[in-house]
C-alpha cells in the first residue's frame, strides 16, 4: 500500500522520468528471461534427445534392426546427444513431421518428396550402397516370379497375370516397378497386371508370391538376395523379371533412383543439422556396405512421380472440371469476371456503334431529303413561275391556237360549200387540204410548245443561236400579248460567237420574264418605243445579254430587292419571276444584274452565258 | 346576196396569214370578191374605193404596230365608206365592246362558225349598200341647193319652214312681188313642186338645215 503511494507519488512528481526507467527495466528483464528460457530448452534438447523418425518399411523390429547402428555410429560421433529412434510407417511420419515429434528422418526417395513437398523437409545427405557409391543409383525394385513360371520373362508378360506389392504408395515397392509397367504400355491402375498390396513388412509380397496369391511381386533390390541369405526363402525358389545385365551385385528389374534420404525437419537447429551431417559423412559403411553421401539430385524421382502423376504430382490426375475448377476457380472466377465483362463491353460498344450508325444514317438520310426537297421546292418554284406567266397570258395564248384551228375550219367548210354548190375545182381542193394540213401541225406546235414549257423537266443543256433564242421569244410575246412591244436584236456577233449552250426553254423563260416586265413598264409610263436587245462578248468567253427598256426605271432601293423572291411593284404580282430569273441564270454560271441605262429613263437587265466555243469571242464585233 | 348583179369586196385585214387565206378561200366558195391585207398599215397605204357591189372591213383587233381599233379610228376621221366587223380572240370582249361602241358592225370571236361569218358580211355589205345609197342621195341635194343664190337660199328655207310669200316678204324686208320671182327660182332649180319637198330635200342635204 504503501509503497505503491510512493510509486504514485514518484510518478506523479517525476512521470517523464519514472516511467523511462521503469519501462526499460521491464523491457530488459523480459528480454532476458525469455532468452534464458531458449537456451534451457534448447540445451535439455541438445544434452538428451535427438529425434530421428525412420521408414520402417521391414517392420519395426526389422527398422530397429536395419538402423540401431547407425544411431550408435551417431551418438559416438555427437558426444552429449542421445538419438531416439523412433520407426514409422509412411503416413505416421507424415504426422510427425506435422506435429514436430521429431528432429530428423530417413525415408525412401519417393517418400521424401513427397513430405519435401508437404512439410517442407531438407535432405542433408542420401545413404549410398557399397556396390555403386554413387548416391544417384542406390534405390531399385525387384520384380520376383517363381521360377518355375517359365511364361513370365519380360515385365510385358505380367499384362494379364496378378502383382503383389507392398503398398501403393511403397517407392522401392511399388511406385518404380508402376514407372517401369507404364513405360510398357501396362497400366496396374486398370488391371494391367490385376495388382494387390500386402501391407508392410515387405516379406509379405515374397509370401504371396511363393503361396501362389500372386503371379510376381515387388520387392526392393537385393532384398530378396537377403532373404535367400538369411534362409527365409529357399534360394532357387524366386528369380528375378528381367534383371538388368548392368547391375552386378542384386538382380534388378528397374532403373535406380537416388537412395534413401536423411533429412532435416523444417524448423531443425540449422547448427545441429551441420553437426548431424558432419557425422553422417564421416560414418563408415555399415556391414550392409552402406554410407552417406552428399545429396542426390532427386530429379529422377520427381519424374517418375511425374510421370506416374502421384505425390506432388497427383494434380496431375485431375483432369475433370471439378478438380480443375477446385485447383484453380480463382483464376477461373477471375476469367469468368473478365470475361463478363469484355462481354457486356462488347455489347455495350456494339449497342453503340448501332446507335451512331443508326444515328448517322438517319442524319444522312435527313440530309438527303432536306436536299431533294430544296431541289423539288426549286423545281416547284420554277414551275409555278412558268405557270403564273402562263396564266396571265392564257388568253392570249388561246388566240395563238385559235388561229390555225380557226382556219382549218374555214378550209373545211369552204370545201362543203363548193362541193354543193358543184364548183368545186381541184385547184382550190389541193390549196384547201395543204392549208389544213400546215394549220394542223402549227397547232400541235404550239401546243408541245405550251406543255414543254408547262412542263416540270429536269437539266438540260443544247447549243442555241443566242439571236434566234430572241427572236423566237419575241415571237411568243408578240403572239401572246394585245399591242405586244417591238423588240429590237441589236447584235454585230457573228453567229459562231452567239452559240450559248443552254436550256433554251429556261433562257426563253428568262426573256419572257424580262420582256413582259419591259413592257409593263413602258406601259405604266405610256412608252411606245422598243425594248432593245443587246448582245455582246463578255471577256471570259461568255455571251452577254442586256434588255433594255423605256419605263421610269427604279430606283437603286428597289434594284436592290429587285431579285428577291415574292418582292414585286406589281399590284398582282407573284413576286417570283425575277428571282427564278436569276436562279436559271446562276444555273447556267452567269449573274443576272439590274442597271440604269447610260442615256434616257428606263432599265437595263443584264446576264452572260457561256458559250459553246469561248474561243469564239476573239472574234471582237465590229462596233463594240 | 345583194340585189345588185356586181359581186360585193370584203377586205380582210390580219397578220396571221394562213387564217387571212382561210378566210378569203370561204368568201370566194360564195362567189363574192375578197382581198387579204397583211397589216393595218398595207391597208391604209393604197385604201380602195368603195366597190359598186358593196363591201366591208373584216379586221382582226390584235394587230402588231397598228391595232384593229387605231385601224378603226383612223378610218372613222377619214370618213371612210366601209363597215366594219372585228375578229377577237378570246378574252377580248372589252376590246370588242370598245370597237362596238367606237361604230363598228359587229364582231365575231374566234373560232367562229363559217355561216355566221358569211351572214354577218352579208348584213355588213348590206349596211355598206344602204349607207352608200344615202350618202349619196344627200350629196345630190347638196348638190341641188348649191345652185341657188344666197337670196335664193334663204327664201328656200323660210318656205320650207311653212311661211306664206307675204310672211316672207315682210322678214326679209323685200316686196311679195320679188318673194313670188325667188319662189318661182326655186322650184324650178331644186325640181319641186311643193314646201313640203322642198323641206325634206333641205334636211336630206343638212339634217340640221331647218333649225
Amino acid at each position: 500500500m504503501n509503497a505503491h503511494n510512493i510509486v504514485q507519488y514518484s510518478f506523479e512528481r517525476h512521470s517523464s522520468m519514472l516511467d523511462l526507467i521503469f519501462k526499460s527495466h521491464v523491457a530488459r528483464f523480459c528480454s532476458l528471461a525469455v532468452l534464458l528460457f531458449c537456451m534451457w530448452n534448447t540445451s535439455a534438447y541438445a544434452e538428451t534427445d535427438i529425434r530421428l523418425g525412420v521408414l520402417a518399411w521391414l517392420g519395426s523390429e526389422e527398422a530397429e534392426v536395419q538402423w540401431q547402428p547407425l544411431v550408435q555410429q551417431l551418438e559416438r560421433r555427437l558426444p552429449g546427444h542421445r538419438i531416439v529412434l523412433r520407426d514409422y510407417s509412411l503416413d505416421e511420419l507424415s504426422e510427425a513431421l506435422r506435429t514436430g515429434e521429431i528432429e530428423f528422418l530417413v525415408t525412401n526417395p519417393g517418400h521424401y518428396i513427397m513430405l519435401e513437398a508437404e512439410h517442407g523437409i531438407s535432405r542433408i545427405a542420401t545413404q549410398v550402397s557399397a556396390p555403386s557409391q554413387d548416391p544417384a543409383h542406390v534405390v531399385g525394385s525387384a520384380v520376383v516370379v517363381r521360377s518355375q513360371r517359365q511364361d513370365l520373362r519380360r515385365l510385358e508378360d505380367l499384362q494379364n497375370s496378378r502383382l503383389a506389392a507392398v503398398a501403393d504408395d511403397a517407392f522401392g515397392g511399388y511406385q518404380v516397378i508402376w514407372a517401369e509397367l507404364r513405360r510398357r504400355g501396362l497400366d496396374p491402375e486398370h488391371g494391367e497386371p490385376r495388382t494387390s498390396f500386402t501391407g508392410f513388412p515387405m516379406p509379405r509380397v515374397a509370401a504371396a508370391v511363393l503361396n501362389g496369391e500372386a503371379d510376381a511381386g515387388v520387392l526392393r533390390a537385393c532384398l530378396l538376395e537377403r532373404l535367400e541369405r538369411e534362409g527365409t526363402i529357399p534360394a532357387g525358389t524366386l528369380r528375378v523379371l528381367s534383371p538388368r545385365p548392368d547391375i552386378g551385385h542384386c538382380g534388378v528389374t528397374s532403373a535406380l533412383y537416388p537412395g534413401w534420404a536423411f533429412a532435416a525437419a523444417r524448423g531443425t537447429d540449422p547448427a545441429l543439422s551441420r553437426a548431424v551431417l558432419m557425422a553422417l559423412l564421416t560414418l563408415p559403411p555399415d556391414d550392409q556396405g552402406q554410407s552417406w553421401s552428399v545429396p542426390a539430385d532427386y530429379h529422377p524421382v520427381h519424374e517418375l512421380f511425374r510421370e506416374l502423376q502421384i505425390g506432388p504430382y497427383a494434380f496431375l490426375r485431375e483432369t475433370g472440371w471439378d478438380s480443375l475448377w477446385r485447383r484453380y476457380w480463382p483464376w477461373g472466377a477471375g476469367l469468368l469476371l473478365v470475361l463478363v465483362v469484355w462481354g457486356i463491353y462488347t455489347l455495350r460498344v456494339e449497342h453503340l456503334v448501332q446507335r451512331r450508325t443508326q444515328q448517322l444514317s438517319s442524319a444522312l438520310a435527313e440530309h438527303h431529303r432536306l436536299e431533294e426537297r430544296v431541289q423539288a421546292g426549286q423545281e416547284q418554284m420554277d414551275h409555278l413561275s412558268r405557270l403564273s406567266i402562263l396564266g396571265e397570258l392564257a388568253g392570249t395564248l388561246a388566240h395563238e391556237l385559235n388561229q390555225p384551228l380557226a382556219a382549218i375550219g374555214n378550209y373545211a367548210r369552204s370545201l362543203l360549200r363548193r362541193q354543193q354548190a358543184d364548183n368545186l375545182s381541184p385547184e382550190a381542193l389541193r390549196q384547201a387540204a395543204e392549208e389544213i394540213a400546215s394549220e394542223s401541225e402549227r397547232a400541235a406546235g404550239i401546243l408541245g410548245g405550251i406543255r414543254a414549257f408547262a412542263r416540270k423537266r429536269s437539266r438540260v443543256r443544247e447549243v442555241r443561236d443566242m439571236a434566234g433564242l430572241v427572236e423566237e421569244t419575241s415571237a411568243l410575246i408578240r403572239g401572246m400579248l394585245a399591242r405586244a412591244p417591238l423588240i429590237e436584236l441589236h447584235t454585230t456577233l457573228p453567229a459562231a460567237a452567239r452559240q450559248v449552250v443552254v436550256d433554251p426553254l429556261q433562257i426563253q423563260q428568262v426573256l419572257l420574264n424580262l420582256f413582259k416586265n419591259a413592257w409593263d413598264a413602258q406601259q405604266a409610263a405610256g412608252s411606245d418605243a422598243p425594248i432593245e436587245v443587246l448582245l455582246g462578248a463578255a471577256a471570259d468567253g461568255r455571251c452577254t445579254v442586256a434588255a433594255r427598256d423605256h419605263g421610269a426605271g427604279l430606283t437603286p432601293e428597289l434594284q436592290a430587292h429587285l431579285f428577291e423572291a415574292f418582292f414585286t411593284t406589281k399590284p398582282d404580282g407573284l413576286g417570283l419571276g425575277l428571282s427564278i430569273c436569276k436562279t436559271i441564270i446562276e444555273a447556267h454560271g452567269g449573274e443576272l444584274r439590274a442597271t440604269s441605262p447610260s442615256n434616257g429613263p428606263g432599265l437595263v437587265l443584264e446576264f452572260s452565258l457561256p458559250l459553246a466555243t469561248p474561243g469564239a469571242t476573239c472574234q471582237k464585233p465590229d462596233h463594240a | 346576196m345583194s340585189p345588185t348583179s356586181l359581186p360585193p369586196t370584203i377586205h380582210i385585214i390580219d397578220d396571221e396569214a394562213p387564217f387571212r387565206r382561210s378566210l378569203l378561200f370561204l368568201l370566194e366558195s360564195v362567189g363574192w370578191q375578197a382581198v387579204g391585207h397583211e397589216s393595218a398599215e398595207a391597208f391604209l397605204e393604197a385604201p380602195p374605193a368603195f366597190p359598186a357591189g358593196g363591201g366591208c372591213l373584216v379586221l382582226d383587233i390584235r394587230m402588231p404596230r397598228i391595232s384593229g381599233l387605231e385601224l378603226q379610228r383612223r378610218l372613222k376621221l377619214a370618213d371612210s365608206p366601209f363597215p366594219i366587223i372585228f375578229m377577237t380572240g378570246h378574252g377580248d370582249v372589252e376590246l370588242a365592246v370598245q370597237a362596238m361602241k367606237d361604230g363598228a358592225v359587229d364582231f365575231l370571236q374566234k373560232p367562229f362558225k363559217d355561216q355566221l361569218f358569211l351572214d354577218t358580211v352579208e348584213r355588213a355589205v348590206q349596211l355598206s349598200l344602204e349607207r352608200h345609197a344615202a350618202s349619196r342621195r344627200h350629196q345630190e341635194a347638196r348638190d341641188c341647193l348649191a345652185r341657188l343664190s344666197a337670196r335664193e337660199h334663204e327664201v328656200a328655207r323660210l318656205l320650207a319652214l311653212g311661211q306664206t310669200n307675204k310672211e316672207v316678204a315682210r322678214q326679209l324686208g323685200i316686196s311679195e312681188n320679188t318673194v313670188h320671182v325667188h319662189r318661182q327660182h326655186v322650184m324650178e332649180k331644186t325640181g319641186t313642186g311643193s314646201a313640203a319637198e322642198l323641206a325634206r330635200l333641205i334636211l336630206r342635204a343638212d339634217p340640221a338645215g331647218l333649225d
